[in-house]
């Protein structure tokens, strides 16, 4: 005698069977949350390597004079800094042919992106810097060097250091002493 | 009389079939679950964690012990080495990401085995890691490393770096530390002391940059930096040059002593000279190199007069500048000056070596003037550490 009475409990089970693989093939497939925890450790190795370089780039090379005109045994950053054009006329381009936004690029990328073996890294960054103006009681920054505008869906870090400028920077009220000055890098990757 | 049928005690096919399914497929995506926590598992952040902490110890720590350092320890209290660390120390500051050069030559030195020295003396886990630890400097196409070779993943860090070079001073015919006469008559001798001095207080006291490490020539420990002085241009320089045309031989010159003396200076009222007690020989070691050799020579008071062609580079190694300073800058205001002088006979009498007519002391000064010596120089470089 044939009866379906029987089979209710097969089906049963392969209904359960069929819902479990299912739900298993869905959440395998469900995008990967990219957790805070993660992203946390690349933005830690980009300000580690920011604020390296920055601080390298602030450091005299040698113990003989530096490469400023004004002022002997300078760092690269502190020659930069200084030579620095600024627009509202309150200071002369340096007498030199010295470009501090090329050297800053070639310097700053050099160091950011230099690897140990042959390949070299890939990274974007645009750096200010950001003076205390005396005269006016407010604060300005002068943009100092780019390889890349921001477009505002980057993911960048901040990373800072402060450096003593000789020349005077816009609002100084004398010529004559040296000034501390941030300079403020934002450094992204693509 | 009807027969009761009674299957209560069985189980259906069924049931059975329906369950097995059931169990079969449940026990299927049971094994699928550790796989979905895969993304979540917490190594990655662990392993870049231990790069970053193995970065910062190497880039920004001297070592432990720091005084005497580390890398001055010979091998048989390298149990005493509790901490590998590559940053320049004076010993009270500390210069992070200036590296220097004798610890890094000794970090990579061979007398260690990967992965044990550096795991219990760098990376500090009981987990035990694979790794690999490089450092390049700029201009130069060869890495230092140590470790494995790279998976696809692991944890990472990079530091930029400085290192910090040797001074060196090479000493010519055009060198303005010769007296200005040396080429007449007057000063036709065969026998030439050059003697290098070495002002230790005026080294370690006065150097660029309100004494910033980095820049110094300092030969007392836990600094350990070595000095380097090259005679060059030996044979060119002598009345009788060489001249094969006309069958005038090269000039024979002989090195037939090296002595080592030190002393302390005292305030003489107008300024510090050796005291009256003059200087008293010390020894140590030290390495020639003749005639661009790269091969050391060792150079004893008992070997037979050297012979040299050309040049003759002394290289006084971190240790030994150390040792001979190791009074350094005693209790009652003396300091210490070392006199390193080489002693030299030559076939044909002329004043070229004969130092002895420089300032101060008739010695070359081996000091912070660029135009005495080569001042070390900060080399750019990089240090990559790997975790996995």
């Amino acid at each position: 005698m044939v009866n379906d009475r029987g089979q209710l409990y097969t089906i049963e089970g392969i209904a359960a069977s069929m819902i479990m693989l299912f739900t298993t093939f869905l959440v395998l497939n469900a995008t990967t949350v990219y957790t805070p925890g993660d992203s946390h450790i690349s933005d830690m190795q980009l300000e580690q390597i920011g604020t390296d370089s920055l601080r390298m780039m602030n450091m005299q090379e040698n113990g003989s004079a530096g490469t400023n005109p004004l002022i002997a045994g300078t760092s690269p950053l502190q020659d930069m800094v200084d030579n620095l054009p600024v627009v509202n006329g309150a200071i002369a381009p340096a007498p030199d042919a010295f470009d501090p936004t090329n050297a800053f690029n070639v310097t700053f990328t050099n160091y950011v992106d230099n690897k140990t073996g042959s390949e070299t890294d890939n990274l974007h960054y645009t750096a200010s810097v950001t003076y205390y103006d005396i005269a006016n009681k407010t604060t300005g920054s002068l943009l100092l060097s780019a390889n890349r505008n921001l477009s505002g869906v980057e993911h960048p870090v901040r990373v800072t250091e402060w450096v003593i400028a000789y020349r005077p920077v816009p609002g100084d009220v004398t010529l004559t002493e040296p000034r501390v000055v941030l300079v403020e890098v934002l450094l992204w990757r693509d | 009389m009807r027969t009761k049928r009674n299957d209560a005690g069985n189980l259906s096919i069924d049931f059975l079939v329906g369950f097995t399914i059931f169990m079969v497929t449940f026990i299927y995506v049971a094994t699928l679950i550790p796989s979905l926590f895969l993304n979540l598992q917490g190594y990655s952040i662990d392993y870049n964690a231990v790069a970053y902490r193995t970065g910062v110890i190497l880039v920004e720590d001297p070592g432990m012990p720091y005084n005497p350092p580390w890398e001055s320890l010979p091998v048989s209290y390298e149990g005493n080495i509790l901490r590998f660390g590559l940053a320049l120390s004076d010993g009270t500051t500390t210069i992070p990401n200036v590296l220097s050069t004798v610890k890094i030559n000794q970090f990579f030195c061979s007398t260690w085995v990967y992965p044990d020295d550096y795991e219990s003396r760098a990376l500090f886990g009981s987990y035990p890691y694979h790794f690999n630890i490089s450092l390049q400097t700029a201009g130069s196409n060869v890495t230092r490393s140590v470790g494995e070779v790279l998976p696809e993943n692991y944890g990472y860090s990079r530091r930029v770096v400085k290192v910090k070079e040797e001074s060196y001073a090479t000493i010519g015919p055009d060198t303005g530390s010769w007296h200005p006469d040396y080429r007449t008559d007057d000063y036709n001798v065969t026998t030439h002391l050059f003697t290098i001095f070495l002002n230790y207080t005026a080294l370690s006291e006065n150097g660029p940059y309100y004494n910033n490490p980095a820049y110094q020539i300092n030969p007392i420990s836990p600094m350990g930096e070595g000095i380097m002085v090259n005679l060059t241009d030996l044979e060119n320089t002598t009345d009788t040059v060489y001249d094969a045309a006309h069958g005038i031989p090269p000039p024979l010159i002989n090195l037939t002593d090296i002595q080592v003396e030190r002393s302390v200076m005292v305030y003489n009222g107008y300024g510090y000279s050796p005291s009256n007690k003059g200087f008293t020989p010390v020894q140590g070691s030290y390495e020639l190199y003749i005639d661009g050799n790269s091969t050391a020579y060792s150079f004893t008071p008992t070997t037979p007069p050297l012979n040299i062609t050309s040049n003759v580079s002394l290289v006084i190694n971190p240790f030994t500048l150390n040792s001979w300073g190791s009074q350094g800058i005693n209790p009652s205001g003396k300091i210490t000056a070392l006199n390193i002088t080489l002693q030299f006979e030559l076939s044909h009498g002329d004043g070229f070596l004969n130092s002895t007519q420089s300032q101060p002391y008739g010695a070359f000064d081996y000091n912070y003037d660029p135009a005495n010596v080569t001042q070390p120089a900060l080399q750019d470089g990089v240090m990559e550490v790997a975790v996995w």
